[in-house]
């Protein structure tokens, strides 16, 4: 049985053998230890052992890709001669591309065993603690669990990073009954470096679970009007997957990007600062090198309301003449501000507390709809009662740029750092 | 996909215990604007374990599918069964059980194409467009295939070998109007694979024509007015409401987590016009997108009759569900990968149809939404659903009016299916999409046209 490294120089030599005058190899060995509990109950313990190989090959500027999770010789054989296949079937394109060389280097992070003892003690822990503090509750579905990566990158031009990084992570959904009334459900999920802390201390869990015990009675928003929306850290992420996508090669390259022209130029208001930080102390489960084969780099996507960043591969990079990102995303952390979150609620007029946002795909123009989940009516400067069947519009570029305050408080969930942002300007309509 | 005579670790199994061997195999190529972007295959197998033991499970996986792979997943899954059952000690009894012993494939007959003739394929498709349509500021062609190769045996006897492929070609067309991008898109296929789903790219050019009078018209739409309206979901969409409306309330791990379908059964929910089925693999004697014959617990599968003529009929179980409600087990454990364990899922969730015509429907209403393509979609505890919205009319005066722009639509499906006045004589099926809880899932969602009252997003 070959060693993780002998299988790269063996696959990159078939691929050279083969024909291809670029190719990279990725190999990733993962190794899972979960522990599942549904409706209240633990119900199962998981094991997996998996391995991935990604072999990337370019002949005459074409470029194909195979993925199989089997790393013996046959195996590696079929599919170095199945690239080469596929990517003489491809379209010629100079944009196609490998990293350039770049010394050796080793990254690790994490720890590499699990403590199953103890991920079984933190979940019965927050088992007990929930049944005590929030009896109402129902966690439908929670599962923590410990993964080990091993991932070694390699390519013809000389490459080579290996990646050992160890992460707990945990995720949570969960309602509220009481009687025959039901709450929506919620959920958040959060990363862990150890199991040092309880778990009902992390991320947003103990805010979301105290918010749902009340939220079993709930009614809509009379009418509509154009409000305040403050959004929690857990519903920022639908901002930053709109973001995500419009800075990508796709949107960028077709074109249909609102912010393919933005560059060095205002997107948002000057109170956002949003940073993509896979290598920090503070991201549990980062990423050390680009799946194109850079050590990966933190950066700045929107400093102070300016773009600064596009998030380009290295083909979308070369394809449009702009910058590479040396980043692949996510990791995202926004900067906090200098007010705190029940400042921001005392100056909303009329508006809500936006806990989950459950909406379609905002439109390439930024257009979005969608229901308030879980959220409050804010008015006068005081929460008032938790609703339902609200929907929220209005458009994500607009938002931005009407942003009125960010939250002091910022929350860790150990794959992103987010805080509180308050906006301007939202239709909120209910029955 | 490795044939291995399962059978031969049968006497490993030292409690109840499913044993699978599996492999998915996907194949991506995208065109940007006639570039290739991405141009990949992917295999993923492996053999995966599950034990049972006094109500606790242990589930081990392995890539490695050989001797030695399969005796330690056997092993550790057990092991892992046991450490769960030795803390919590549950004390549940056997599961039920309605073993079957099924051989499906659905693998083409017909020679395969290569990755160079599948390309050209899509360059041809993709050259139409830049033939007949000048204006457009990007274009996009996916072609994405899924084979799922599975192969099962159970401890309280059943076995699965069984082949089921998907192949779907997205195209998305752009343009920018008044400096604003305004996107269609739109997916082609079903089950099977590319021979079998696909003959000739000409097949594409009145689809295509149609998505660009779609863009055309979408370009000059305008928001929706927001709030309660009538609205016709067409047909093409009806099924994402099956689906996300009831189909999530009614998985029985739902219910027993809260959901608002629990004590409802034998209660009126719907409007009597509305009956919800979920398949598990036949429909009208018609094999349905996402056909199940033995689930990935070995049950031998039955329709789940959901909602009929309006009151609410049952949930859809896995073994264990069915165990705490005292029913039989529906057939609706699934697992996505070789390394997932079996959840309940849906497989081809319906709506049946009525007997009105969509022109009449569309004719009833004054001032309303015809809603005709549907995005992303997700459920809720409370039966508060929604699902986006990308193409759709407004109805004035019983005609059809301006595009609307992307939108959402929701409401609270105990009480929008009760306004329910209406229901096409047709029935359309849409699988391109995934559903997602902990696993992806490919689904099947089905149903007529519907005239109801629900709330539209806009400004």
């Amino acid at each position: 049985m070959m060693s993780p490294k002998e299988i790269l120089k063996y696959s990159l030599e078939a691929l050279n053998r083969l024909g291809a005058q670029k190719s990279q190899v990725n190999l990733t060995l993962t190794e899972k230890h979960e522990v599942n509990l549904e409706a209240n109950e633990f119900t199962m313990v998981r094991t997996t052992f998996d391995t991935a190989i990604v072999l990337t090959a370019i002949k005459d500027n074409k470029k194909g890709t195979i993925s199989i999770n089997k790393s013996d010789i046959k195996s590696i054989d079929s599919a170095a001669q199945d690239v080469i296949l596929v990517a003489e079937a491809s379209l010629k394109d100079e944009a196609n591309d490998i990293a350039e060389y770049q010394p050796s280097k080793v990254f690790s992070s994490g720890e590499k065993t699990p403590d199953l003892e103890m991920m079984y003690y933190r979940m019965n822990e927050l088992v007990k603690q929930i049944k005590e503090k929030y009896p109402k509750i129902i966690l439908i579905q929670v599962f923590l669990y410990h993964e080990f990566k091993e991932s070694y990158f390699a390519n013809s031009n000389g490459v080579g990073y290996v990646s050992n990084q160890g992460v707990y992570n945990f995720f949570a959904m969960f309602s509220s009954k009481d009687k025959e009334k039901t709450s929506s459900f919620n959920y958040t999920s959060f990363s862990l470096k150890d199991l040092g802390k309880e778990l009902l201390s992390c991320g947003t869990l103990d805010i979301l679970l105290k918010q749902l015990k009340e939220q079993t009675t709930t009614r809509p928003v009379e009418g509509k009007f154009i409000g305040d929306v403050i959004i929690s850290p857990d519903a920022v992420n639908d901002i930053l997957d709109f973001l995500t996508r419009s800075l990508s090669d796709n949107a960028i390259i077709s074109g249909t990007s609102i912010y393919k022209n933005k560059l060095e130029k205002q997107i948002a208001s000057s109170l956002l600062t949003v940073y993509s930080h896979p290598v920090s102390e503070e991201i549990y489960n980062g990423y050390f090198v680009t799946k194109d084969g850079y050590e990966a780099k933190n950066i700045t996507i929107i400093d102070k309301g300016v773009l600064k960043n596009f998030l380009l591969s290295l083909y979308g990079s070369k394809k449009t003449g702009l910058k590479y990102a040396y980043n692949d995303g996510g990791a995202f952390v926004i900067e906090k501000g200098e007010t705190a979150l029940d400042d921001m609620i005392k100056l909303v007029k009329k508006g809500i507390l936006l806990m989950r946002f459950s909406g379609g795909y905002p439109s390439d123009s930024g257009d979005f709809s969608g229901v308030a989940k879980n959220s409050y009516l804010i008015e006068d400067g005081k929460i008032k009662y938790p609703i339902s069947e609200t929907m929220i519009s209005g458009n994500i570029a607009e938002m931005l740029m009407n942003i009125q305050a960010i939250s002091k408080e910022q929350i860790n969930f150990g794959w992103q750092v987010l805080p509180w942002i308050s906006v301007k300007g939202v239709t909120i309509s209910g029955k | 996909m490795k044939t291995i005579d399962l059978y031969q670790y049968k006497e490993l199994f030292s409690a109840y215990t499913e044993l699978r061997v599996q492999e998915n195999t996907e194949l991506n190529i995208t065109f940007v604007d006639g570039n290739i972007t991405k141009n990949s295959q992917s295999s993923t197998s492996g053999v995966s374990s599950r034990t049972y033991l006094n109500g606790s499970w242990g589930f081990a996986s392995h890539a490695e599918i050989s001797e030695e792979a399969i005796k330690k997943v056997i092993k550790e899954a057990t092991d892992n069964a046991k450490f769960l059952d030795a803390k919590v000690n549950k004390r549940k009894g056997p599961l039920p059980s309605r073993v079957a012993h099924v051989e499906k494939d659905f693998s083409t007959k017909k020679a395969r194409l290569t990755q160079k003739e599948l390309i050209d394929f899509l360059k041809e498709i993709d050259e139409m467009i830049t033939r007949k349509y000048h204006n457009l500021t990007s274009r996009r062609i996916i072609l994405n295939t899924l084979d799922i190769e599975k192969n099962l045996l159970t401890s309280d006897g059943s076995y699965l070998k069984a082949m089921i492929p998907r192949t779907f070609i997205h195209i998305s067309l752009s343009l920018i109007k008044d400096g604003e991008p305004v996107t269609v898109f739109d997916a082609y296929g079903g089950r099977g694979q590319f021979e079998d789903v696909f003959s000739s790219p000409s097949d594409f050019e009145e689809k295509i024509d149609e998505l660009y009078r779609h863009l055309v018209n979408k370009s000059e739409g305008v928001l929706p007015d927001p709030g309660m309206k009538t609205c016709i979901i067409d047909a093409e969409i009806a099924g994402v409401l099956a689906h996300e409306a009831i189909g999530h309330t009614v998985e029985a791990d739902l219910v027993l987590g809260g959901s608002v379908a629990a004590g409802k059964i034998g209660q009126e929910v719907a409007s009597p016009l509305i009956s919800i089925v979920d398949f598990a693999n036949t429909c009208f004697g018609e094999t349905c997108p996402v056909p199940v014959y033995i689930d990935d617990e070995g049950t031998e599968v039955k329709d789940a009759i959901l909602i009929e003529n309006g009151v609410l009929k049952g949930y859809m179980h896995n073994k264990e569900s069915a165990q705490y409600f005292g029913v039989e087990p529906t057939g609706n454990a699934r697992a996505y990968l070789f390394s997932d364990e079996p959840l309940i899922r849906m497989r081809n969730t319906a709506i049946l149809p009525g007997n009105d015509t969509l022109e009449k429907m569309i004719e009833s209403i004054d001032d309303g939404y015809y809603l005709v393509k549907a995005s992303n979609g997700q459920a809720d505890t409370t039966s508060e659903f929604m699902f986006g919205v990308r193409l759709g009319y407004e109805i004035k005066n019983g005609k059809l009016g301006r595009a609307i722009k992307d939108t959402t639509i929701s409401g609270v499906a105990f009480d929008v299916l009760k306004t329910v006045t209406m229901v096409s004589n047709d029935m359309k099926w849409e699988s391109s999409g995934w559903c997602g809880k902990k696993q992806p899932m490919t689904v099947g969602m089905g149903g007529p046209a519907i005239k109801c009252q629900i709330n539209i997003g806009g400004r």
